[in-house]
């Protein structure tokens, strides 16, 4: 098999509970390994928990990532291990022993009822590090709400007790006596056959370095005190407010760079995610306070990412958020008020100008929390100068030590769907590595047993506060008043988190005491929860279709905001719509099927040889599908990556390995030509040079790649002295004596991308001018270069090489859309004129060559697979993913990845993280034996069924078809439960089941009756 | 305790009255100041914009003169200590061929850092017999004493808080503002008197916005800068004092108006009105 | 001046008449030439104009710090010795202090102040250039500076006392002068120093290192 170290342990360690580890433990579990999940807080949830809402869709971060956190809470192959770290790491590959250490809570995590009387009665207060110390908790708390475990505890450094032994209080109240001051670190050994690092980062702004007067005047916080500031469960409420006096700003700055680009302060990289933050809290802001104005000095806008740019252009053009390129040195502050003043120059009037903001965010960079920098001493780790865990291109999750893998933001600053991401990819190399070990460690899933139900309905209605995204517009007590008068309803509560891990026991509980047979929660929403809950009544023994959502937050609350009234008269509606479907429910069972433990790769560029080598080398058959009579792509053509190394022999080992893995069939020259079936079980047809081959498979991840943009102007394909950079490159190579006569070359940025037509940034040129700046320079020192470029995006540690080019005298001179640079041929002298627009001047070059930065266009070849696989792009061609932050690697429909170029332009290094991620994503299916399908699903009634072809042609996964019997058939795995084909087949031959009419029109006879 | 000392040429002019302070201060805090012998000009700015040799040369002069004295040296100007800790950076990279015998290893202090060391706020406290209650004042420190940091040593050249000490020590009632350290123009009045005055008039309008009453300085030339300025204007009344005018009034119990005669902007006044005359 | 061209024929369309500053040969030279003698690092600017923005006097400037920076890495010598920019500078370190890439701004200004002075080119701002030498003159005759006959010496240069009686503050500056005297804050007489043989010593050593 696969696996590289004998008589592995089936278990993985990950340090770090943020959404990296969460993710990674995910990965792992649900491919068949044991996790210890060590974190060293309280509670899981790290950055991304303390986040408001996320760009670009401006959802609420919890409501995103709650589900995550449920989901790694009730994983029986994850063993949460809180207020641990780790004291020593000994062993290697296959087989490590960690010395852990677990710090008391003081309050008894298996008794801990959650009751929050210990928070309520502690006389102790202390600023809250979770809100920023904008607002205060008590010595005795809970992180936040949605916490992982859901238990209290005591601060041992506010506790007056644990301090000087005075009050107890706590201990006194404690009904389920769970308060054990007298608790001591525990200290013992876990062992596990592959670690993974995913300890994040922190903000690096400190009130000790004083900038911009951080630390000394309240009004300035940091981005992600501001995060807080703006969250519904924050010091405020959700109410955009400012510290000093509790005000509304009107006039906010953000001040980016706070930390970062900054070598004066030893932090000369690119934080890479504050240009999109500081973009989604200005839109934020306006939304809350549309009166506050919202500014941001900055100096480049790094929106690199896919839609980043539609992202800024629409805070800038639809939210008004204003953007000032101007870095700034000092605040001041203006006594009178607590405002800040902060002063550029304006070149207009050439004058200095003072602007007055009633609250100033900084934009902190991230560096790792300190303490890391003991873990990796500890465990032998090798750091960047800044203290993050960087990688190679070709190894992108592996650390120095083997066996040890990172992800996240230790590894790079970086955002949330980077992370998940890497997470997966981390997850894929550590569970290639001890794949022998899969299934042996893992706890069996107890199947919960039904039990019976009494035929009359009762109903139970849970109704969610959502912390105050609903209950700070509905009225909870008027609807929970109603709600009890409403027919079969035997009971009714209110939660604040119906969705908290701890409110599922709670759940479980009410089912057995009221005997429930039917559970509605009114809460956000089915889509996102509804999976959640059927879970919980599962536990319960209860069927779990037997369950029915209202949702009062996305249709009431969120809608009407502003009518807090009729939010809460139509949110009495809806739950009694909801009730009078419930009673209609009917217990239905799912069904399995077996799995074909087979994958199929579309592309052999470096996302599929990766994708395809991750499934094989877990002993897994994959097809790879490549439409040339070659393998490696697009990558082919690159010779040398910014950081020095050789795509060239990445490719030739690839593909080395993959030609002769006993586990992979590849097929060149072939197309995809059919595509049928569902996840875990499709089957296809590849048209080879030879004739068609039929193929099965139960995943398929689609790698289809990308091209470069053939640029259209700047005289390129008139003159030969105009190149793009991938020719420049290449040329570079393979013609050192000409590059050693060139004297003077100019670069233009942005050619063919950030276009009206084309308005994404294609990632990778502005490293690309950087990189071959660089080379001609090692080549030939005295050749100059200009740089011509619109914002340079040199993210990340990539940002050390704009230094470099920039120390090695290449010149980088900004221009507008608006004016672009002129390439002319004057009688055979080549000529660009330009506009500075820091210098305010017109220039001219006069240069030997002129090198256009063209942009990435997705591979054409998508388009077909786009239509075989009914799978969703964007304007531009690249495939869009299931969501842009928690799936990234998968679409909508089950069983579909993606990796690579096809989902957005991407470094290569970026591609085979990727691909890796898509391929452990894949394994989820293929290391399972069998699959259970939904039980809501089409069903025919073959007597009625006229076989008018009504249901093949509808539906949109292909699912029915006329059998033997000359009827129509919709195989259960198939079927996706849409409903399209029950609500058109003219004979009324199919029943949606769990959506019958009956049930359908109970729900609206419901809504349709008066609410009082 | 005994540390040589650096006056430079405006406290024998125009700073006359700091030096007097100066004196009555240290004497009473029983430090010996031994005034470096046959000192000349650090060069100042001017030296510093027209050669660059004599702007190490200069001050490496005064440099060797307390090294052979074998004691750290004290400024209380602020240029002048920018000037001797720049030209000692600047003998140990060896740019300069220097005519004296100097290695640049002593320490050169600027007089506030020395006094707001812990022990000697210890010592200023106790000396204090009438603390300077209710005196409300910003301390403003200008460039040259804190920037640039790599010379200076002040890493908190945003908010230096040696003088907001010092002030404190003496009982006087210290405002934190934002413009501790902005520039006042320097000698640039002299010559461009209207881009003088728009930096002067600043500093001023922000200290009272801040609720300032007097403005404590260190540096001669901030103290002329802030001082002259609002001799043609009635509205601006906020007197400006040397730190060590302030220590010397807390250090006895009945203060002379006559050591206030230099000032422009008469400061008897105020101190009459808080009881500290 | 030589980097300046003019549109040619045929090309001029998007903007007639407007003169283009010709990237021409490198400044390295130059740029070479300041960061090896002032030690500084000029080329890392990324043109964040943090600088600009620090500089108090920015708005007295005719080419910003910012855009100094780049007219060195440009080569462009004669515009910047013939500037304001370098004379109006206050050496405040506000640009020097605050840049994120280390470039010394302050102490590349005033380099090219010192260049400025020992070129043939005439200060653009020459009050503030002979106050400088004026200050230096009476610091070679005593050794020390005394305020009193800075005063007399800078007024009394035919340039100053010509600007001084032109814009009528000489008046002014006289009266002041009085009001100094009568507060004590001027001393007529200042012993000479025995210093000035060593400061004479000085010059010469500097005029060496200066050649």
């Amino acid at each position: 098999m696969g696996s590289f170290v004998e008589n592995p342990v089936g278990k993985v360690i990950v340090v770090g509970g943020g959404i990296g580890g969460i993710q990674c433990a995910l990965d792992l579990a649900d491919t068949g390994f044991y996790v210890y999940l060590v974190e060293k807080t309280h509670t899981l949830g790290g950055t991304m928990a303390r986040l408001d809402k996320t760009f670009p869709t401006n959802d609420c971060s919890t409501c995103m990532f709650s589900p995550k956190l449920v989901q790694v809470a009730g994983h029986g192959n994850i063993e949460i291990l809180p207020l641990t770290r780790i004291l020593e790491l000994n062993g290697g590959p296959g087989r490590f022993v960690a010395q852990v250490e677990k710090l008391p809570r003081y309050i008894n995590e298996e008794k801990c009822i959650s009751c929050g009387k210990c928070a309520e009665k502690c006389p102790k207060k202390v600023p809250d590090p979770f809100n920023g110390e904008l607002a205060t908790r008590k010595a005795a708390f809970l992180t936040f709400p949605q916490a992982v475990p859901l238990k209290y505890a005591l601060d041992a450094e506010n506790c007056l007790y644990l301090i000087k032994k005075k009050c107890g209080i706590c201990k006194k109240i404690c009904p389920a006596e769970a308060v054990e001051f007298d608790q001591k670190p525990e200290i013992f050994q876990i062992e596990a056959g592959a670690v993974i690092i995913s300890t994040g980062f922190e903000p690096a702004l400190t009130a000790q370095e004083g900038e911009f007067g951080y630390g000394r005047y309240q009004n300035v916080v940091t981005s992600l005190q501001y995060e807080r500031m703006l969250s519904a469960t924050g010091p405020y409420g959700g109410h955009l407010r400012r510290p000093s006096d509790h005000k509304v700003p009107g006039k906010v700055a953000w001040i980016q760079c706070a930390m970062s680009r900054d070598p004066a302060r030893n932090r000369p990289f690119c934080s890479s995610v504050c240009c999109m933050h500081a973009a989604k809290q200005a839109v934020l802001t306006r939304s809350h306070e549309p009166e506050t104005e919202a500014t941001i000095y900055f100096l480049d806008i790094r929106a690199h990412g896919k839609g980043f740019d539609d992202y800024v252009d629409r805070a800038r053009n639809q939210h008004g958020v204003r953007y000032r390129r101007s870095m700034i040195s000092q605040v001041y502050l203006n006594p009178e008020n607590d405002n800040l003043i902060i002063e550029t120059f304006d070149h207009h009037l050439n004058r200095k100008k003072e602007e007055e903001y009633d609250l100033v965010v900084l934009s902190s960079g991230f560096k790792p929390s300190d303490d890391f920098i003991d873990l990796t001493k500890q465990m032998g780790l090798v750091t960047n100068p800044y203290g993050f865990l960087t990688t190679e291109f070709d190894e992108p999750v592996a650390t120095s030590r083997p066996g040890i893998f990172v992800c996240g933001g230790i590894e790079a600053p970086k955002d949330i769907p980077e992370t998940v991401i890497q997470a997966g990819a981390a997850a894929a190399e550590a569970s290639i590595l001890i794949s022998d070990a899969r299934n042996t460690e893992i706890v069996a899933e107890e199947v919960p047993v039904e039990k019976p139900i009494e035929t009359t309905p009762r109903v139970g209605v849970l109704v969610c506060h959502c912390g105050t995204n609903i209950a700070g517009v509905v009225d909870i007590q008027e609807v929970l008043d109603y709600v009890k008068t409403l027919p079969s309803v035997v009971f009714a509560t209110d939660f604040i988190f119906t969705c908290a891990t701890e409110t599922q026991q709670d759940i479980i509980q009410l089912i057995e005491t009221h005997r429930l047979n039917r559970v509605v929660v009114a809460a956000c929403s089915p889509k996102t929860h509804e999976p959640l809950f059927r879970d919980t009544l599962s536990e319960a023994g209860l069927n779990p279709y037997l369950f029915e959502m209202a949702s009062i937050r996305d249709q009431c609350s969120w809608v009407h905001g502003n009518d807090p009234e009729k939010a809460t008269q139509k949110s009495k509606a809806l739950i009694r719509a909801s009730v009078g479907r419930a009673i209609q429910l009917e217990p239905l069972y799912d069904k399995s099927y077996r799995i074909v433990n087979e994958g199929l790769v579309i592309g052999g560029g470096v996302a599929g040889l990766t994708a395809a080598l991750t499934i094989a080398d877990q002993g897994f058959r994959v097809h790879l599908v490549e439409k040339n009579d070659h393998l490696g792509g697009f990558t082919r053509n690159l010779k040398f990556t910014l950081e020095g190394h050789s795509p060239a022999r990445l490719i030739r080992y690839l593909i080395e390995r993959v030609s002769h893995h006993p586990k992979i069939s590849v097929y060149l020259k072939s197309r995809l030509i059919s595509h049928n079936g569902h996840l875990g079980a499709f089957n296809g047809t590849v048209q080879k040079e030879d004739g068609p081959v039929d193929i099965r498979y139960g995943a398929v991840i689609a790698a289809t790649g990308g091209r470069p943009y053939e640029p259209k102007a700047y005289l390129y394909g008139q003159d030969e002295r105009v190149l793009t950079q991938v020719e420049f490159s290449k040329r570079l190579l393979e013609d050192p004596v000409w590059a050693r006569r060139l004297n003077r070359v100019v670069m233009v940025q942005c050619v063919g991308s950030r276009e009206p037509d084309f308005p994404y940034c294609s990632r990778v040129c502005c490293s690309a001018a950087v990189k071959n700046s660089i080379k001609l320079n090692e080549m030939n020192p005295n050749a100059q270069v200009v740089v011509l470029y619109r914002d340079l995006r040199t993210f990340g540690f990539k940002e050390l090489y704009y230094l470099k080019a920039r120390k090695k005298g290449v010149l980088f001179f900004r221009y507008i859309p608006e004016e672009k640079p002129q390439v002319y041929n004057d009688n055979g002298k080549m000529l660009v004129d330009f506009t500075d627009r820091s210098s305010h001047q017109d220039f001219r070059v006069e240069p030997d060559l002129v090198v256009l930065s063209s942009g990435i266009r997705p591979d054409e070849g998508a388009k077909q697979i786009a239509r075989l696989l009914k799978l969703p792009t964007s304007d531009e061609g690249f495939f869009l993913e299931a969501h842009v932050k928690l799936r990234p690697v998968e679409f909508a429909s089950p069983g579909i990845f993606l990796a690579g170029l096809a989902h957005s332009p991407r470094f290569l290094e970026e591609s085979i993280t990727m691909a890796k991620s898509a391929g452990q994503q894949a394994m989820k299916i293929l290391c399972k034996e069998e699959m259970k399908t939904s039980a809501a699903i089409a069903e025919i009634d073959t007597d009625i069924c006229t076989a008018c072809l009504v249901c093949v042609r509808v539906c949109p996964y292909g699912a029915p078809f006329i059998n033997e019997d000359g009827v129509s058939q919709i195989p259960p795995s198939a079927c996706m439960g849409c409903g399209t084909c029950a609500s058109e087949c003219p004979a009324k031959a199919i029943v949606l089941k769990h959506w019958t009419d009956d049930q359908i029109l109970a729900k609206i006879d419901a809504l349709l009756e008066p609410t009082f | 305790m005994k540390i040589s000392f650096y006056p430079g040429c405006s406290l024998e002019g125009m700073a006359k009255d700091y030096f007097h302070a100066i004196d009555a201060v240290f004497e009473a805090m029983d430090i010996d100041l031994v005034e470096i012998e046959d000192w000349s000009c650090c060069g100042a700015t001017a030296a510093h914009s027209l050669s660059e040799a004599m702007s190490v040369i200069l001050p490496a002069r005064n440099l060797a003169a307390a090294e052979k004295m074998g004691l750290d040296i004290v400024a209380p100007c602020a240029n002048c200590f920018n000037r001797l800790r720049y030209s000692q950076q600047i003998i140990k990279k060896k740019v300069f061929d220097i005519p004296w015998q100097v290695t640049g290893d002593i320490q050169v202090h600027d007089m506030t850092r020395f006094l707001a060391e812990s022990s000697m706020i210890k010592l200023i406290k106790e000396r204090v017999l009438k603390p300077l209650n209710g005196l409300k004042v910003v301390c403003y420190y200008g460039c040259q004493m804190v920037r640039p940091p790599k010379i200076t040593g002040y890493t908190d050249y945003e908010n230096p808080l040696t003088l907001d000490r010092i002030a404190a020590a003496a009982g006087a009632e210290v405002i934190d503002w934002s413009y501790k350290s902005t520039c006042c123009g320097a000698s640039i009045g002299i010559a461009r008197k209207e881009i003088g005055e728009s930096l002067t008039m600043r500093i001023l309008q922000k200290a009272q916005q801040a609720g300032a009453e007097a403005i404590v300085v260190s540096c001669p030339l901030c103290q002329s800068n802030l001082d002259i300025i609002q001799k043609d204007r009635p509205d601006r009344r906020t007197p400006i004092f040397y730190f060590a005018e302030l220590l010397r009034l807390s250090f006895i119990a009945h203060g002379d108006p006559k050591w206030f005669k230099m000032h422009f902007t008469d400061p008897v006044p105020l101190l009459k009105a808080k009881g500290l005359l | 001046m030589q980097n300046t061209v003019s549109h040619q024929k045929g090309m001029a369309e998007h903007e007639p008449g407007k003169k283009r500053k010709l990237i021409g040969d490198r400044g390295n030279y130059f740029l070479d030439r300041i960061q090896g003698e002032a030690g500084v690092n000029i080329s890392a600017c990324f043109q964040c104009e943090r600088c600009t923005n620090a500089c108090p006097v920015s708005h007295f400037m005719d080419i910003k710090p910012h855009q100094a920076i780049r007219y060195i890495q440009l080569g462009w010598r004669e515009d910047l010795l013939k500037s304001s920019t370098i004379w109006v500078c206050l050496s405040c370190e506000m640009c020097t202090t605050y840049c994120p890439n280390e470039v010394d701004v302050a102490e590349t200004i005033n380099h090219l102040r010192n260049m400025a002075a020992h070129s043939s080119i005439t200060p653009k701002e020459k009050s503030l250039a002979v106050f400088h030498q004026t200050f230096l003159e009476v610091l070679r005759k005593s050794g020390k500076v005394n305020e009193f006959r800075l005063m007399n010496a800078y007024y009394l240069k035919p340039d100053i006392f010509q600007e001084k009686l032109k814009n009528g503050t000489l008046k002014e500056e006289l009266l002041l002068g009085l009001t100094l005297l009568r507060k004590g804050r001027l001393k007529i007489f200042t012993p000479r120093s025995r210093a000035i043989k060593d400061i004479q010593k000085a010059y010469h050593q500097a005029r060496g290192e200066i050649g």
